[in-house]
């Protein structure tokens, strides 16, 4: 479970011992290399925990950050701080890698208000709308057709009507990961600029998108697969 | 992370895969899914009027190898039992069986909500309420 640190809570600089803010990599005071952050990854860039994240400036901190953690600089420093500088990379990649992926980032900040979202929420009972009975019948229907046209290729059969009308519904598969990335941005703004109640009703809905998106996601692999482009 | 040497042998070798019937009164149908990997399951059982017991039980899993060993492994239990009895199997005694890890405890969970949702197709296809013991035209 990720934690919100409250970055307005300042911890000391080990160097300088000036009150510095727990979530950067650098002493705003003398400019020594911290032990590696404890807020969020919006923190780390500096940044406001957005959905609609300003992309230029996430890459500009992230490239100016990398720059500063460089190995080179740290050939002379102490064992600390060149530990750190290993410690902060990975934590600096972490958080560039999550956050400039429209989808990994949704992930990461609905799990940072509380969304339980991913693998490990598994024993709680889904939420039955979770997993819309129409999009069941229709991945299941699919994929009982991608095993066929597998098998009748290892018979060394290929039926070009087969590849056909799974092309057609790759094509409509990839539409509808589209549109669910469409309805996600839409979603975005809601749950950024809108009131307690449009806010709870957006992360549900964003939920069941991401729900939606991963079936969708191995059927487009698994056709992509079969089909052999 | 390694799979047990009973999840790879229903993997391997998977019982009961298969098709029956979806339109027979006999058959009830239980599709779900995984939100948390997009995998999905599909099982089917057919009860014995009289008796209530399950005498067939198929399953189609498109999904990871816990997947198909979880379904795998419920076909296997429900067989030969009566309906309510069915009921019973919880999905942490497929975690135990199959030595699952915490990461994959959803697809044991799948498994007891696809055993669920079959029994629960056959209720209503056989107009037996919901939460009532399964008693179809039942013996006086």
């Amino acid at each position: 479970m990720l934690k919100i640190v409250d970055s307005a809570v300042p911890v000391a600089c080990w160097s300088c011992s000036v009150a510095r803010n727990a979530s950067t990599l650098f002493c705003p005071n003398c400019s020594k290399i911290q032990p590696p952050a404890t807020g969020d990854y919006f923190a780390v860039f500096g940044l406001q925990p957005r959905l609609n994240l300003d992309l230029d400036a996430l890459e500009r901190e992230f490239h100016r950050l990398s720059r500063r953690l460089h190995p080179d600089r740290f050939a002379r420093a102490s064992d600390s701080e060149k530990e750190w500088s290993l410690a902060d990379t990975a934590l600096l990649n972490d958080a560039y890698r999550t956050l400039k992926d429209p989808l990994k980032r949704t992930e990461y900040v609905l799990k940072l208000h509380g969304a339980e979202i991913g693998e490990e929420h598994s024993g709680n009972r889904q939420d039955p709308s979770r997993a819309p009975a129409d999009l069941l019948e229709e991945v299941f229907e699919l994929n009982m057709q991608l095993e066929e046209m597998r098998m009748a290729r290892q018979m060394g059969d290929d039926d070009p009507e087969a590849a056909k009308s799974l092309s057609e519904a790759k094509r409509k598969f990839e539409g509808l990961l589209q549109e669910v990335d469409r309805d996600l941005r839409a979603q975005w703004t809601a749950w950024e600029e809108g009131g307690d109640a449009q806010r709870q009703t957006a992360q549900k809905q964003m939920v069941a998108l991401l729900d939606r998106r991963r079936y969708l996601r191995n059927l487009v692999r698994d056709v992509t697969e079969t089909l052999g482009d | 992370m390694a799979y047990s040497d009973k999840v790879v042998d229903h993997y391997n070798n998977p019982r009961n895969v298969g098709t029956l019937d979806k339109s027979s009164q006999e058959v009830g149908t239980g599709l779900v899914g995984a939100p948390e990997c997009g995998d999905v399951m599909r099982l089917q059982i057919k009860v014995n009027p009289e008796t209530q017991v399950i005498e067939e039980a198929k399953f189609k899993t498109f999904g990871c190898g816990s997947a198909i060993a979880s379904s795998s492994l419920a076909t296997e239990w429900i067989k030969g039992r009566t309906v309510e009895d069915a009921m019973a199997i919880k999905n942490t005694d497929i975690v135990k069986e199959l030595a699952l890890p915490p990461v994959k405890i959803h697809c044991s969970v799948l498994a007891e909500d696809a055993i669920r949702a079959a029994i629960g197709d056959w209720k209503k296809k056989n107009g037996v309420a919901e939460n009532a013991p399964a008693a179809v035209e039942s013996a006086k």
